[in-house]
């Protein structure tokens, strides 16, 4: 009867945007006559606020304040193509259609600007709202000027709008080879435990998790998706199940009283890292975080099950009575030659041995995967 | 002041917290109806008889719809990627799991509704289910489709599958060979807003669909499918949603409303309650990772060979791409010359399984990290060690041949141990994630090693790359 203390450790790689690529975002930008600027794409929200770090790519890029940027809701009338808010292609992928349709205005608005300026467009400059000439800093009109005079003076309407799509592969059927991504992230995550040897609950009590972004666009968003996510994954490594004895289908928790999801409370203390290596293809050096934020827990954490009591639960969730059945049993691999075989009762081979499949029947390749 | 970098509030935050958002079901409109459902109680049945005829004139009916109402019942999710239509809107002879949808009402008011659903007549023949992917192959075990338990990639080969380097020169030399098995479990993607969708057959003839998906564009083309309508006579609006997780890029709720809208012509809306998300929602898939890692006794990765199965539920849903997806990181991060991965699809009387974070790689991540460490434990080595030793550096190439450009493994390790206390020996805080040399650069990795070349452009001194010039 002892609550033991251990650490484990995970690194891991994530991939920004659809696997295989093939998922195209467009977007359009329109500058109205005040100079405030609407971004248009037919992207998602889902509430990690997606599109706050799009219109910080939009403003930034068009050399506006962020405050003169909306992007409204979408709808497929007047939004074009996103594929969709998944495949954690939203910074990434809507953010470089984003950037390239905000650049395209920015050059129409200095193309309006060297008319009025009468200055070649190559000579100006965009900050803060204003268009000035480089070297020049006095001789300057407001980026609202520009646009007012394009609509009521000079008949014009600024637009800009652009795509961007890491193109379709197809694997090689027999080797797989492909390019598959446009960008890797990279996180590494240090999980600390508490297992109590009688009950067989498990307390995190401090996960240190470093991420590799490219570059944060917004760090509060950055760092929420990281908190969001280290609750998903501490619910994957230690609570949730929709099958409590799966792969029976039955007691299935219908509603949160009956589904143990993990809550504020259950959040140990963090400590999050990001570092920043630009990628040469996300916007600003931006590549993704999304998905890769729940990852890392559960590997660490199991790991540190067996770091602090000794044995190993590679099911999950490892919920107390795993826990504890795996103490009672203190299964040690098989040794035979080189081999050291772990959870041999859970195998294939175990649960489906060959003699149990049609004879000649499968041309399965159990041949070529023998383990 | 720039705004990238900065950590501006959410454009949505206030009115979030504050309950003014307007979500899909804070949308209504004058004489819309309320759809609810006939879903299956069983996992496998055959539908002898289903008969909605008395349903039908059930006070503040509308409409009624089942298989036969629907232009193109049958859609699949990854046709857009050439993968077979399988999945039914709406159950024609069979239910393939506990929670599929038979048929649906649209009536005055959820109560009504729910009423006429409780008087549709049917007829189960039930049949033996299947639920253990591992046995998948066994001849006693029932079909959960005419074809089969297992979904073939191509006529030939079922699974998905990674070769790379000499496999059998790996295991014949390895010191030791490390052998485990992962199974992480189904889980909900849980958002606090269930599915929902309002669709509304405008005068024109096109319909408007309010919808809570993860992918406005993915989701009308799968319900342009069903309804047998070019893109252009639909317009999905959305973009605000509670929540998603992967879960609501599984389009149902959106053409089963649009149907009922185009027979009641009146605007129907459907709201899933809780139950129906936990219950008849998709989950994350429950998966089985077999591992066989060849390894020498100071440490390296000379080979790995894997067999997975992926739990797909009773349909394929998103479930080929999960699996395209995990196969391709089954080295995690890390470099190992010789790969033999081998992914299977298994279809089983589960609720179809689909998108969610970390899809496909959330289960290869498990297994291959908690493998690194028990490698490590059989080795007797530090778990630090061991990865920063193998970790993938610039010029290492993937199990699909991608030279690796810039990836950050070393320091994202080294980082997270000086964060967490760890005193890592000096040589090691002294890696990078420069190429490998020297004694980092064992015989086993120099076949594999290769300059990286960026030859994917975005951006070029600041200019898309698309513009040319300097």
């Amino acid at each position: 009867m002892a609550v033991h203390r251990g650490r484990g450790i995970a690194a891991i790689e994530y991939p920004t945007g659809m696997n295989q690529g093939g998922d195209p975002s467009q977007a359009w930008i329109k500058i109205k006559p005040d100079g405030h600027v609407d971004v248009f794409s037919g992207t998602v929200d889902l509430g990690q606020g997606s599109k706050t770090v799009h219109t910080q790519i939009a403003a930034d890029m068009i050399g506006v304040p962020h405050e003169w940027v909306t992007m409204n809701n979408a709808d497929t009338d007047s939004s074009p193509v996103s594929f969709g808010t998944f495949a954690s292609r939203g910074t990434f992928i809507d953010g470089n259609a984003i950037a390239v349709a905000a650049y395209r205005a920015r050059q129409r608005l200095l193309e309006l600007a060297s008319r009025m300026l009468e200055v070649d467009p190559e000579d100006l400059e965009i900050a803060e709202g204003e268009v000035s000439v480089r070297g020049a800093p006095a001789r300057k009109v407001g980026v609202a000027e520009v646009a007012a005079t394009a609509s009521w003076t000079y008949g014009e309407m600024i637009v800009g709008s652009g795509a961007w799509m890491f193109p379709h592969v197809e694997p090689d059927k027999v080797t797989g080879e492909c390019e598959p991504n446009a960008a890797i992230s990279y996180a590494a995550c240090v999980a600390e435990v508490e297992v109590d040897d009688e009950t067989g609950e498990v307390v995190v009590t401090r996960l240190i998790q470093v991420y590799d972004v490219g570059r944060a666009i917004n760090p509060v968003l950055v760092d929420g998706q990281i908190q969001g996510g280290a609750i998903m994954g501490l619910g994957l490594a230690l609570l949730e199940e929709s099958y409590p004895y799966y792969p029976d289908i039955a007691h299935r928790g219908p509603e949160f009283g009956a589904y143990a999801a993990p809550a504020m409370a259950d959040l140990p203390e963090l400590k999050n890292v990001v570092l920043e290596d630009p990628d040469p293809v996300g916007p600003f050096g931006a590549k993704a975080i999304g998905e890769m934020a729940n990852n890392g827990q559960s590997p660490a954490v199991i790991a540190a099950i067996h770091d602090a009591v000794g044995v190993w639960v590679t099911e999950l969730p490892a919920k107390p009575e795993r826990v504890l059945r795996a103490i009672d049993e203190h299964r040690e691999p098989r040794r035979e030659g080189r081999r050291v075989i772990f959870d041999e009762h859970l195998s294939i081979a175990t649960v489906s041995p060959p003699e149990r499949r049609p004879e000649g029947g499968w041309s399965f390749p159990l041949v070529d995967v023998q383990l | 002041m720039k705004a990238v970098g900065a950590s501006l509030p959410r454009y949505d935050g206030v009115a979030h917290v504050t309950a003014a958002s307007r979500f899909v079901d804070d949308f209504s409109l004058p004489g819309m109806l309320w759809a609810k459902a006939l879903r299956s109680p069983v996992a496998s049945a055959r539908i002898l008889r289903l008969d909605t005829a008395r349903s039908a004139t059930m006070p503040g009916v509308h409409a009624v719809i089942t298989h036969s109402d629907v232009p193109n019942n049958v859609v699949g999710h990854q046709e857009v990627w050439g993968i077979a239509p399988d999945e039914p809107l709406l159950a024609e002879h069979e239910v393939r799991y506990v929670g599929q949808l038979i048929a649906v009402v649209a009536a005055e008011t959820e109560a009504q509704a729910l009423a006429a659903v409780q008087a549709i007549e049917v007829e189960f023949e039930e049949r033996p289910a299947f639920f253990d992917m591992r046995k998948a192959w066994d001849s006693d075990q029932p079909h959960v489709t005419p074809d089969g338990n297992v979904y073939f990639y191509y006529p030939d080969q079922p699974q998905r599958q990674i070769r790379k380097g000499d496999v059998a020169a790996a295991f014949a030399e390895a010191d030791v060979i490390v052998e485990g098995v992962y199974r992480p479990g189904a889980v909900e993607q849980a958002p606090a807003e269930p599915a929902s969708a309002l669709s509304v057959a405008e005068p024109d003839g096109r319909v408007t669909i309010h919808s809570t998906s993860q992918a406005l564009y993915y989701s009308m083309d799968i319900t342009a499918r069903h309804l047998r309508m070019p893109i252009g006579q639909l317009k999905f609006v959305g973009g605000t949603v509670g929540g998603g997780f992967g879960g609501k890029i599984d389009t149902l709720t959106e053409p089963v409303t649009a149907v009922l809208a185009l027979k009641a012509r009146r605007p129907v809306k459907w709201r899933w309650t809780r139950e129906e998300e936990m219950l008849c929602s998709s989950t994350r898939a429950a998966w089985h990772v077999e591992i066989a890692d060849a390894v020498t006794r100071d440490g390296w990765i000379l080979g790995r060979r894997t067999l997975t199965l992926h739990d797909a539920g009773a349909y394929m849903r998103t479930s080929a791409y999960a699996c395209s997806k995990h196969t391709f990181h089954l080295a995690g991060a890390y470099s190992i010359p010789a790969c033999a991965f081998n992914t299977f699809v298994v279809m089983t009387n589960h609720v179809p399984t689909a998108a969610m974070r970390g899809f496909g790689v959330t289960s290869a991540s498990f297994a291959v990290e908690t493998h690194m460490t028990r490698v490590a434990e059989v080795l007797g080595m530090d778990p630090w060690e061991l990865r920063l030793k193998n970790a993938n550096r610039v010029g290492d190439t993937s199990p699909s041949r991608v030279v690796y450009g810039n990836p950050s493994t070393v320091t994202t390790l080294l980082v997270a141990a000086e964060t967490a206390g760890v005193n890592l020996p000096p040589e090691q805080r002294a890696m990078t994630n420069a190429m490998r040399e020297g004694a980092l650069l064992p015989a086993h990795l120099v076949e594999q090693q290769r300059k990286p070349e960026t030859h994917l452009l975005a951006w070029r001194d600041g200019r898309p790359a698309l513009e040319g010039g300097s």
